[in-house]
């Protein structure tokens, strides 16, 4: 949950490093450092963000360098736990994201062997063993060092005197940018688009050296040629274009990302990619494992999934899976992670294959860890996400979800040809709700008022009330809960009160009456009630004290206009109260960690 | 010359409803917003640091024009924040212009030939073309290639010379600049302190929107210079004729007819048995069902047409949903814009998001707001404002 990056060529590093690191910061922001090396090896880090030390870097001269942008796992955020880390000799600087679980064994194996460690981290052992394996060959003693550590990494080495960059990784991602009498090497695409759009993506356990004009494999001891891919991805999509924040973009972004991504599923032209899973004649459940914001369209999955294809959908937390034993072989299983890199789910992904289930992975980046083990992944077309909190990533995972059920061979045509129109309704509908925004706006003032905020709704919007919370309480860090309309008596109830408002996220479907309902039970008990409905609902307008308007779809599709509409709700609150949106506080992009 | 100024934070009022939730600008003509064509125009003349002063509705430009990259040019954004006058707009550029560099409004449409000579002029200068209805511009009046004077909007103009609202300025015209002004205002300051004001005379394309028809005319002399490409799938049995563009994943379906020019974006789906005839524009993510006829039309993405209906001489802005047998035939109409009448010849003006039942039939010259919903067998004519009901 680290970014590091890495240069070699013939220009000066330092301005380079601390670009890429930059467009990194979405990986972590409590620390960062840079290290060059000319003859000898010199670093410069601090608990402080990039163009913080952009700014009161001292100028190092040399073109080959590392750095490190860090969320903290191990020791606190201080100058001193900041990467890279160095060797007794000062001679070693190294990198790493991930965590080794026995660095403590190895950290007093060490220290019994004159050792001398300056900081609290689990990557300083890597440093020192670097150090004692040393013999001639950094390369070599990088493999030595890393047979002895048990854990996750991808990490860069830089030693003085050596005009190479030694990287290796596992269970974390790693990228061998290339380019023309030099090469970078990265945690992830955006950090290096400036210079170049050709990747080699490595592979677990790879160790690669890398020189200005060379890119040396080796992949469990034998020499490999890293193919390398060519980047859809601008530069352009991972600037901010004017606006104030990354989210707002994104959030701007949805109806593009709706058009892109069915545009190659339900164009008429040939769909480009056929879902063998949703062929099969005997498709009796499915299995969707994911975190956070992508658990949300899991769980919305399970709505769309239940009533057009008519199976059970069990969903999983990817963290809490692993203490969940019953998998039946077999198992149809869908993993969703915008980056491909989440470790938690990564690791359910390695449990459901070796259960034997088949395994699709909906995810939004071409060649990550998650495409890799997955026996078919589909990729959304978000473009890369570089706002810590998920937007069109979530509308994207929704839009599959979507295209995946109706490409179910036994649903009935004519509902096929209603949704798939309907579907290709939604850019413009988002985009109603986002010309609302200066309506949204205000109640976002109103918002920004209160420190407790209840998010209710049923159906196929208990998801969306789960995802409109986290939306608020992580970029706000207002106390926000989501809750089933129903679960409220059983306890939430004696929360309420004036000065706590409840959200309610009203669907015309099913469930409308029952809402309405909970609505005048949250009224009576005092709570400002805001309300989220569809335009024209007049029995709404008369029971809230504040209503947000979605345009009218259908009750399927209710979730992603809902969505976006909490999505300016949060970014407007956020903003009222002055946080700091695309970096909220302790939290990091992709996570890497478990 | 090395650097623009762009003015695109207008609003366009007058061509209501299609600019209620974007700017002018931002209007589509064959394909492509406005301020694309003078981006690439700009670009094609090696012009390509620019700054483009936004305000109303900014998000609009931010996701379509991004950075800059795309286009191979290099963009700064500046805000205005309330629209007081384009003089006021061009100072809220002071901080990131250079010591010269071009003026040009966003929502005029130009290509590459019409600021050919005018990039390599010396400041301070304007740009100005002979036209038919001078009234509607600046009227400029020039002796010995320098400006004595320019009077908007005259009732009689004095001559056929009017300004292109292109010019090429120094720092120094930040001087001269108090808010609530727009720019003549300030060259005529200018002028009248003793300051010269040259004048070139360009005969390339120059074309202004302020009415909505006029979306249609700029549409047909774009399209006549478009570039010919077939993406995406056309079934056996599709004729086409003429200079027509497709985009990637549209599918064309059997025994359509089309005539160029004309242009289909992305990811549509059309026919089969569907005419389309010059000189028309189709946005991406459209759907047109069988048997329809569209003539001289502008259809926004995200459209869906029914089958059996007759589009002609209109515009459909993005996201309309319109049923089967739709008729919007073209023919004279008086169209009232801001108190005044106009004499026009064009079939319907759709706001965006509207939603029309089976068998609507549109009066010639009638305008539909934003999101509006007509029900099935209706007969529209003249002006419905925003989100009307028709039942």
């Amino acid at each position: 949950m680290c970014g590091i990056i890495g240069y070699i060529g013939d220009k000066s590093a330092q301005p380079i490093l601390l670009n890429c690191l930059k467009r990194l910061e979405y990986r972590g922001y409590d620390s960062c450092g840079i290290a060059v090396a000319a003859g000898s090896l010199e670093v410069y880090k601090d608990a402080v963000r990039v163009e913080e030390l952009a700014r009161v870097a001292p100028q190092l001269n040399g073109t080959v360098g590392i750095g490190h942008t860090r969320w903290a796992t191990h020791g606190e955020p201080s100058q001193v736990n900041a990467h890279p880390h160095l060797d007794c000799s000062g001679k070693i600087a190294v990198v790493h994201n991930g965590v080794i679980n026995n660095f403590q064994r190895l950290k007093r194996q060490l220290t019994a062997e004159g050792h001398n460690f300056v900081s609290e981290t689990d990557t300083e052992v890597i440093s020192h063993l670097i150090e004692k394996y040393y013999a001639g060959n950094l390369e070599k003693a990088v493999e030595a060092a890393l047979r002895d550590v048990d854990g996750s990494y991808a990490i860069i080495v830089l030693m003085a005197g050596e005009p190479k960059l030694v990287a290796a990784r596992k269970d974390s991602p790693l990228i061998i940018g290339v380019s023309d009498r030099e090469n970078f090497i990265a945690s992830d695409v955006p950090a290096i688009l400036d210079y170049t759009s050709r990747v080699i993506y490595l592979e677990e356990g790879d160790i690669g050296v890398v020189t200005k004009d060379n890119i040396k494999i080796r992949r469990h001891g034998t020499k490999v040629v890293g193919k390398e891919h060519k980047v859809l991805w601008s530069v352009e999509d991972a600037q901010k274009a004017g606006y104030e924040h990354f989210m707002l973009k994104e959030i701007h972004e949805q109806p593009r990302v709706i058009r892109d991504t069915l545009g190659g599923y339900i164009s008429a032209a040939e769909p480009e990619t056929k879902l063998v899973m949703m062929t099969e004649a005997n498709l009796e459940n499915m299995l969707v494992v994911a975190c956070g914001t992508a658990y949300h369209a899991a769980l919305v999955g399970k709505y769309i999934v239940g009533e057009l294809v008519g199976i059970p959908v069990r969903t999983e937390i990817a963290c809490e899976f692993t203490y969940c034993h019953q998998i039946p072989a077999g198992t149809a299983a869908i993993v969703i992670t915008q980056s491909g890199e989440t470790a938690d789910t990564l690791k359910a992904m390695k449990r459901l294959k070796e259960a034997g289930c088949r395994v699709v992975a909906i995810t939004n980046v071409v060649g990550s860890t998650a495409s890799r083990i997955a026996d078919q992944t589909i990729y959304t077309r978000a473009g890369p996400e570089i706002s810590v909190a998920a937007t069109k990533s979530f509308t994207a995972q929704l839009m599959v979800l979507y295209w995946l059920a109706l490409s179910y061979s036994r649903v009935d045509i004519r509902r096929v040809d209603s949704l798939t129109m309907g579907l290709r309704q939604l850019p413009e509908k988002v985009q109603q709700v986002l010309d609302n925004e200066d309506k949204i706006r205000q109640y976002a003032d109103y918002l920004s008022r209160y420190e407790n905020v209840f998010f209710i709704s049923r159906g196929i919007n208990f998801p969306v009330a789960l995802e409109g919370a986290l939306k608020l309480k992580e970029i706000s860090y207002i106390h926000a809960e989501g809750y089933a309309a129903g679960e409220l008596k059983h306890g939430p109830f004696a929360l309420l009160g004036a000065s706590t408002p409840v959200i309610a996220i009203v669907a015309r479907d099913n469930t409308y009456e029952t809402m309405l309902t909970n609505i005048k039970e949250v009224k009576a008990r005092g709570s400002p009630l805001m309300a989220l409905a569809e335009e024209g609902d007049e029995a709404i307008e008369e029971l809230a004290d504040l209503v947000i308007t979605v345009p009218r779809v259908d009750a399927i599709f209710s979730p992603v206009v809902n969505t976006v509409a909490l999505q300016l709700l949060a970014y407007y609150t956020a903003k009222q109260r002055g946080c700091p949106i695309d970096f909220p506080r302790n939290l990091a992009k992709s996570v890497t960690v478990e | 010359m090395k650097q623009a100024v762009i003015l695109a934070g207008g609003e366009g009022q007058r061509l209501r409803p299609f600019t209620a939730n974007r700017p002018k600008v931002m209007l589509f003509i064959a394909g492509k917003p406005i301020l694309q064509y003078v981006v690439e125009a700009l670009a094609q003349n090696g012009i390509r640091n620019l700054v483009i002063v936004i305000g109303y509705r900014r998000e609009e430009v931010f996701d379509y024009m991004g950075s800059g990259e795309r286009f191979g040019v290099d963009i700064t954004y500046a805000t205005q924040e309330k629209q007081l006058g384009t003089a006021h707009a061009l100072a809220q550029a002071k901080d990131v212009t250079e010591d010269e560099f071009l003026v040009l409004p966003g929502d005029n449409l130009i290509e590459a030939d019409a600021i050919a000579q005018f990039v390599a002029v010396k400041p301070e200068a304007v740009l100005v073309k002979r036209v038919d209805n001078p009234a509607r511009y600046g009227v400029v009046t020039i002796d010995k290639g320098v400006v004595k004077d320019i009077v908007e909007k005259p009732k009689e103009a004095k001559s056929n010379v009017a300004s292109t609202g292109i010019y090429a300025f120094t720092q120094q015209i930040y001087d001269f600049i108090a808010p609530e002004l727009d720019i003549p205002d300030v060259l005529n300051n200018m002028i009248a302190q003793g300051k010269q004001l040259r004048a070139q005379e360009t005969d390339g394309t120059w074309l202004d929107v302020a009415y909505p028809w006029d979306i249609l005319s700029l549409n047909d002399a774009v399209l006549r210079q478009i570039q010919a490409k077939l993406e995406g799938i056309i079934e056996t049995g599709v004729s086409v004729k003429g200079l027509v563009s497709v985009g990637k994943g549209t599918l064309i379906r059997s025994n359509s007819y089309i005539v160029g020019p004309v242009v289909i974006g992305d990811n549509c789906d059309i026919g089969p048995n569907v005419c389309l005839l010059p000189a028309t524009s189709v946005g991406d993510n459209v759907v047109i069902s069988p048997f329809t006829e569209i003539k001289n039309s502008v259809i926004g993405s995200d459209v869906n047409i029914g089958t059996g209906c007759i589009i002609q001489d209109s515009v459909i802005d993005r996201g309309c949903v319109i049923k089967g047998h739709f008729t919007a035939c073209s023919g004279e109409a008086d169209v009232k814009v801001d108190d005044e009448h106009h004499m026009v010849n064009i079939g319907a003006m759709l706001g965006e998001g509207c939603s029309l039942g089976n068998s609507v039939i549109a009066q010639p010259g009638v305008i539909v707001g934003n999101h509006s919903q007509v029900q099935a067998l209706k007969l529209i004519s003249g002006r419905l404002p925003d989100r009307s009901l028709v039942v």
